[in-house]
């Protein structure tokens, strides 16, 4: 009797597992949060970070379009740097992160606690361009990247303002409930960063931070011709293993394993993982390839010009083709039409004969008419007379009654 | 026929030097104009000549922002011809204007009601300058000539407040609350001189006819003719403008919310730079409020000398006002001379006129060092700026206490400079 | 006789120090008159009704948060699903011309139970109507939307019956055999099965749609073969997210100096016109085109290889996701408010010409939710693509944009498919609208401190008022006017959801007011309390002198 059950028993917790990670597992596209929250010479290490970061996850595949930058400082132009132009992250200087192709969507002063929120929520004023905007969904795994110099669940903001724990987690929850992210991965270096992860509530986010509470998270080694530190400890050994191990968007690379690269004699801290937000807890969230969320989903759909299955190009063309022929006809009917009531307005048939492009419509400025002194003078002189007359009729009229 | 002698060598001298200085420094008046000193968003002569140069294409002055000024200065300026082609007249219209300035205070100073009023006369009111030693001191204030040369438009609600007080002290209260209202139409705060000037008039008015009725008929009645000349002055410019909303919120909206946080010389910029945005509106409040608030309890203490309260709060305004300039704190300056006998009561003059004169020469250089120079922040004009407004406050403390310790002296015949103990 | 220990100490607490403090001399000071008193009560009176009057309003209103109020409960309802459930009822005109009316009665009745019978998803069922009940009778105006009109027409030389669709309206001819109509008597025909059967056929892939957009949003949908649901989330993952507006953006990308010029507006109309026609009742189009020449692949890409058999340059399937050198070539996803559906045109420089894919020898490609690529060889390497050079490329992008906005794959008949979409798009329009609602709802209460600005209440309310007309309009299968609900009701969540004032500062704990307040208030405030202190206790004394 026990037999059968015990035996579906077993094959049951495989059964679900197997469902739960080809189901959840997929997500539509990749989106990438890197932010740097302190400005000033000194602090180049975290311009470093963010902008290394930024390099691997282009280098996986990751589009600029889906990568929100946020850089406060300029360290590329400051004038204390020995290397106009470049910003390194290691004392080798060997890759200039800063290169040619970099696209810094949130600058200096607009990197703020508001905009980040702002970015995380998309509560965007409407102008706002589309490169500022997270589009992330609900297929979106997204990953969140911060550095800065922070304290117990607060990290500062260009030396003037600072973002707290739970201010973040309402903002991770606000994605989740407007499905903006399918999983989110979130890394912070900074002093007491596993702090900043602990007010989490929102699910499908794994956590991992470069240092516990009441500790110091170190910078790697400084550059003596740069004149400052130029990597943080943690994150230097995250891009380390990136660098050498991940070598390509198709890496079966996991986030266990990444996490259990971290060397604690190495770092200098005890960086932390958090696990329990995440369906499946440790165990599942282990099994998440590093690509899933530093490289971008690679899936390009060849139009096979003979195949005939429904939808296909082939059957596709034909049935435009028959639109298209169609739409030709109504369009030389309309154009007869036209000809027929307006031959005298030949010209710009060909114009109105195609009625369905919009023309966008643009806020015109206010006309500027000639400057018509005489009018405005007549005005002028007028007003004044009538100021005066009042005065005068005040004078005579107080006058007698005083 | 010889104070007039006097009085039209100060004049000239005045409008002598005015022109001077404009034709030998032709770029004089636009250094001046560009002086966040001299200038702010609300009085500056650059934003006025955007605003007429949009007015006279038919535009209206408030788009793009710039101008916030009241829009009845535009048809008064499209008679003058263009002040950057022909600096001169323009020039020469302001040099007049602080004339009209002055020979108010003339009027101010002949009436005597700073030393002796209704219920009250000073026991000094032997020490005191005559009328065109005020106008003197008043036109060769280097405040005031920068203020004309700078071609402000806060000249204009100064000759507004100048002609209140001074239709106010020779009697004509009518006149007087019309000025009041161009003053407060040109910049709202003049309207919050309106309880103590009604006082004034109506003090003038008892001691004139001997007849005391009720005062608030009186208050009321005269803040129906001031009420009616604003309202006037509104309808009109709403004919000029077109758009009643666009042009109060641009201007008095201006006024009233402060988006514009230019340095100046007073203190509100860069509290609301560095406040946090969700208490803003708060502070706005707390801010005018405490603006205001001086307003009844000057009055109320000092209710025998309403003029002395008036150039008080002039004094208060200078400080605390949301975009104050020099020419607010001329205008003061203008005024104390009327009270030249409470100097001797005065005891922290040396340290007040010191702070002045610190703040007036290191504040230009701490702006230069922090906008254009690079090597210092905002916090050094700030600092300035807070030498100034101490300056200020220990002026207006000063005159106050020594005003207080008038009358008590007053009061208390008997111990009539006796007790200078200090605690 | 009074102290000023303080010079920045503001004017009236001079005032008031120079009335109250007495000097602790021997020699006291006269007495206050009683006139001094009373000027000293109405100063210190004058202040603090300044304070309650006008100050504590000011504070009261501008630090309060303003919330409006929002109904909370229906917007849950909304999202849980509980105040509309999606319904699919499709009309199906059913034209007879050649039976007596009792035989087309019966032969529909017949048809719409086995219909019935074949149906295991109740949301979504088809309804058979005689088209020649009332001819001359205007339709009702909450008439359903028409999905599709069979018209049955008898021939004779067939064994068996047969269907045909026609390809530029909706509808469906099936020829039969006269034989075959069924007699009254009989439930249940050959006829009424092959008719059946072929309508179930045409409209599956329609139901496997619903079904996963249901089933993604928690409701449970019909059960659908593995094969046409792995092809329908193939086909929904590919599509972009809906949008309001779509840019669509065509690009011309040569590696050399030529071509530099395309008949592109002829091409835009004669090609892209017709389908953004098609598709103007779902969603609308901005347009807009570029040219770049030297534009190169980025390095990084590994360069195409000649292939001898097919004497073409090749480029490997897995290097298509790095054809595209997104750094370089101006892409810009930041034009217009909607986004932006790339089209790229790319013509390979003469010396790697042509220039295919390699083993399907395919020359275009779509990029999931991004947009298509086309590889176009001209032969003569012209320097002007004339509307004829570029009618298979723009037809390639008719089709890759039909794919991209998400367009089932069949029955083939394009009217048929944009009804199949309309009605897909209506349904996840409600959905998220729906769902939407109830993330503002929770959000809003889990929240206490973020405002509601009274334009988010209204929001709410045109969103929750077009939300029931547009299920409403499901219910009675009038499913344009329900996607035009549903698109307002969208737009109008979306808006409310993103409403930019919902942000402000959420964490801020009261020892942050404290510090807000204190460095300015209190020293102001000290001199103010304590005067009021001083007078409250010389008339409580006074008070208690009077008792005794």
């Amino acid at each position: 009797m026990l037999t059968p059950y015990s035996g579906l028993l077993r094959v049951l917790p495989l059964l679900l597992l197997a469902l739960t990670a080809t189901v959840s597992s997929e997500h539509t596209s990749n989106w990438a949060v890197l932010v740097s929250t302190s400005r000033f010479w000194f602090n180049y290490r975290h311009l470093a970070n963010v902008l290394s970061l930024y390099r691997t996850v282009k280098r996986l595949g990751i589009p600029d379009s889906q990568i929100i930058l946020m850089l406060p400082d300029d360290m590329a132009c400051n004038p204390r740097n020995a290397f106009p132009g470049t910003v390194y992250s290691n004392a080798d200087r060997a890759v200039d992160l800063y290169g040619d192709n970099i696209e810094v969507d949130y600058r200096g002063y607009e990197v703020t606690v508001e905009n980040f929120i702002r970015l995380l929520t998309d509560r965007l004023d409407e102008d706002v361009p589309r490169s500022k905007r997270l589009g992330s969904d609900a297929g979106s795994n997204v990953l969140v990247y911060m550095t800065g110099h922070g304290g117990d669940q607060f990290l500062k903001f260009q030396d003037s303002e600072e973002i707290g724990a739970w201010d973040l987690a309402d903002a991770f929850g606000q994605m989740w409930e407007k499905k903006r992210y399918h999983e989110l991965l979130f890394m912070i270096d900074t002093c007491q960063a596993n702090t900043m992860y602990t007010h989490f509530y929102s699910p499908n986010i794994i956590a991992t931070g470069s240092s516990e509470l009441d500790q110091s998270s170190y910078s790697h080694h400084a550059d003596n011709d740069v004149g400052v530190a130029v990597i943080d400890r943690w994150t230097y050994y995250v891009l380390e293993f990136l660098e050498t191990q991940v070598t390509s968007a198709n890496s079966k690379l996991t986030l266990g394993d990444l996490f259990d690269s971290y060397d604690e004699s190495k770092i200098h801290s005890q960086p932390g993982v958090r696990w329990d937000l995440f369906p499946g807890g440790e165990q599942e969230g282990r099994l998440r390839t590093v690509a899933d969320f530093f490289g971008n989903v690679q899936n390009v759909e060849v139009e096979n010009v003979n195949a005939t299955e429904p939808g296909s190009l082939q059957e596709d063309l034909i049935e435009i083709a028959r639109l298209v022929n169609k739409w030709r006809a109504r369009d030389q009917a309309y154009l007869a039409r036209q000809n027929e009531s307006l031959v005298s307005k030949d010209a710009s048939a060909h114009e109105e004969s195609s009625p369905h492009y919009t023309v966008r419509t643009k806020v015109g400025p206010a006309k500027m008419s000639e400057e018509s002194t005489w009018q405005k003078r007549l005005v002028g002189v007028s007003v004044l007379g009538a100021c005066a007359a009042v005065w005068l009729t005040g004078s005579i009229l107080g006058g007698t009654s005083a | 026929m010889g104070v007039d002698h006097r009085k039209a060598a100060v004049f000239g001298g005045a409008l002598a030097l005015r022109l001077l200085l404009s034709v030998l420094f032709p770029s004089l008046p636009d250094l001046l104009t560009g002086r966040v000193e001299v200038s702010t968003p609300v009085t500056s002569f650059k934003r006025l000549q955007e605003g007429l140069f949009l007015y006279m294409r038919n535009v209206s002055p408030y788009d793009g922002g710039v101008f916030h000024q009241a829009p009845l200065l535009l048809p008064l300026f499209s008679l003058l011809p263009n002040a950057q082609s022909h600096p001169l007249p323009t020039a020469l219209f302001y040099s007049m204007i602080d004339l009209v300035n002055a020979n108010a205070l003339v009027t101010i100073s002949d009436s005597g009601q700073a030393v002796s009023g209704r219920f009250y006369s000073a026991l000094r009111k032997h020490i005191r300058w005559d009328g065109v030693s005020i106008a003197a001191w008043f036109l060769f204030n280097p405040f005031t000539i920068a203020t004309c040369l700078g071609r402000s438009t806060g000249v204009f609600t100064t000759t507004g407040i100048l002609y209140a007080f001074s239709s106010a002290v020779t009697g004509n209260s009518l006149n007087a609350m019309l000025s009041l209202g161009l003053a407060s139409y040109l910049s709202i705060y003049p309207a919050l001189l309106f309880i103590p000037l009604v006082l004034l008039c109506y003090d003038q008015r008892v001691q004139k006819t001997k007849v005391s009725s009720g005062t608030l008929p009186f208050a009321l009645q005269h803040f129906a003719v001031f009420l009616t000349c604003i309202l006037g002055l509104l309808s009109i410019s709403t004919l000029l403008i077109g758009d009643f909303y666009t042009f109060i919120s641009a201007t008095y909206g201006f006024h009233l919310l402060v988006p514009d946080l230019t340095p100046n010389v007073g203190l509100w910029w860069y509290f609301f730079i560095e406040i946090f945005d969700s208490f803003r509106e708060f502070f706005l409040g707390v801010f005018w409020l405490h603006l205001a608030a001086y307003m009844g309890g000057l009055t109320v203490r000092l209710r025998r000398q309403p003029l002395f309260v008036l150039t008080s709060l002039l004094g208060i305004f200078a400080i605390f006002k949301p975009y104050p300039s020099i020419s607010d704190a001329s205008l003061y300056f203008a005024l104390l001379p009327l009270y030249r006998h409470l100097f001797p009561l005065m005891r922290y003059t040396f340290f007040a006129i010191s702070a002045l004169l610190y703040a007036t020469l290191l504040g230009p250089a701490f702006y230069h060092l922090w906008i254009y120079a690079g090597s210092g922040n905002a916090n050094f004009f700030y600092a300035i700026t807070l030498v100034w407004s101490l300056g200020l406050s220990i002026l207006l403390a000063d005159t106050i206490f020594a005003a207080l310790r008038d009358e008590w002296e007053h009061d208390n015949p008997e111990l009539r400079g006796k007790e200078v103990r200090q605690v | 006789m009074t102290a000023k220990n303080d010079p920045q100490t503001s004017p009236q607490t001079v005032s008031d120090h120079t009335m109250t403090t007495t000097t602790p001399t021997p020699r006291l000071p006269p007495p206050e008159k009683p006139e001094a008193i009373r000027t000293r009560f109405k100063v210190i009176a004058a202040f603090w009704a300044v304070i309650i009057f006008l100050g504590f309003p000011i504070w009261w209103k501008t630090t309060s948060i303003y919330r409006a109020s929002l109904p909370v409960p229906d917007m849950i309802d909304w999202a849980d699903g509980k105040t509309c459930r999606p319904v699919f009822p499709l009309e199906i005109r059913v034209e007879t011309p050649s039976l007596p009316d009792a035989d087309a009665q019966n032969l529909l009745r017949s048809t719409q139970h086995t219909l019935d019978d074949l149906n295991e998803f109740s949301a979504h069922h088809l309804r058979l109507k005689l088209s020649n009940e009332d001819p001359d009778q205007p339709p009702a105006a909450d008439a359903a939307d028409t999905a599709l009109t069979v018209r049955l027409l008898p021939q004779d030389d067939l064994a068996s019956p047969r269907v045909a669709l026609h390809h530029d309206t909706t509808q469906l001819d099936v020829f039969y055999p006269p034989s075959q109509i069924p007699p009254p008597s009989a439930s249940n025909s050959p006829l009424s099965t092959f008719i059946a059967d072929e309508l179930q056929l045409l409209f599956a892939e329609e139901k496997a749609i619903i079904a996963q957009v249901l089933s993604d949003n928690n409701i449970p949908g019909a059960p659908t073969s593995p094969d046409l649901a792995e092809s329908v989330t193939r086909r929904l993952r590919r599509s972009m997210k809906y949008a309001d507006t779509y840019h669509l953006a065509f690009s011309l990308f040569t590696p050399g100096a030529s071509p530099s010029s395309w008949d592109i507006q002829a091409a835009v109309h004669d090609y892209i016109t017709p389908v953004l026609d098609a598709f103007s009742p779902i969603s609308n189009f901005t347009v807009d085109t570029q040219v770049q020449l030297y534009a190169t692949s980025s390095p990084t890409a590994p360069p195409p290889e000649y292939d001898e058999t097919h004497s073409a340059w090749t480029l490997k399937k897995d290097d298509l996701s790095a054809f595209i050198n997104a750094a370089e070539w101006p892409l810009s996803p930041s034009i217009g408010p909607g986004p932006t559906i790339n089209f790229i045109l790319y013509i390979p420089s003469p010396s790697q010409s042509p220039l295919v894919v390699k083993d399907s020898l395919a020359t275009s490609w779509i990029i999931p939710q991004w947009g298509g690529v086309f590889l176009l060889n001209p032969p003569n390497h012209p320097t002007h693509l004339t509307k004829e050079t570029l009618g298979p490329a723009f037809m390639t992008f008719s089709h890759q944009l039909l794919t991209l906005l998400g367009a089932p794959s069949t029955p083939p008949p394009l009217p048929l498919r944009l009804q199949t979409l309309t009605r897909v798009r209506a349904a996840s329009l409600l959905l998220s609208a729906s769902s939407t609602m109830g993330s503002l709802a929770r959000l809003t209460e889990s929240l206490p401190q973020i405002p509601i600005p009274a334009t988010v209440a209204t929001s709410v309310s045109t969103t929750l008022s077009h939300l029931s007309s547009a299920c409403d309009h499901l219910r009675h299968g009038q499913f344009q006017a329900a996607l035009a609900s549903a698109r307002v009701a969208e737009a109008e969540a979306e808006r409310s959801f993103f409403e930019k004032s919902m942000v402000g500062q959420m964490y801020f704990p009261d020892e942050h007011k404290v510090a807000v307040y204190l460095p300015l208030l209190g020293p102001v405030g000290v001199p103010l309390i304590v005067g009021l202190l001083k007078e409250v206790k010389k008339v409580v004394s006074a008070w208690k002198e009077r008792r005794r």
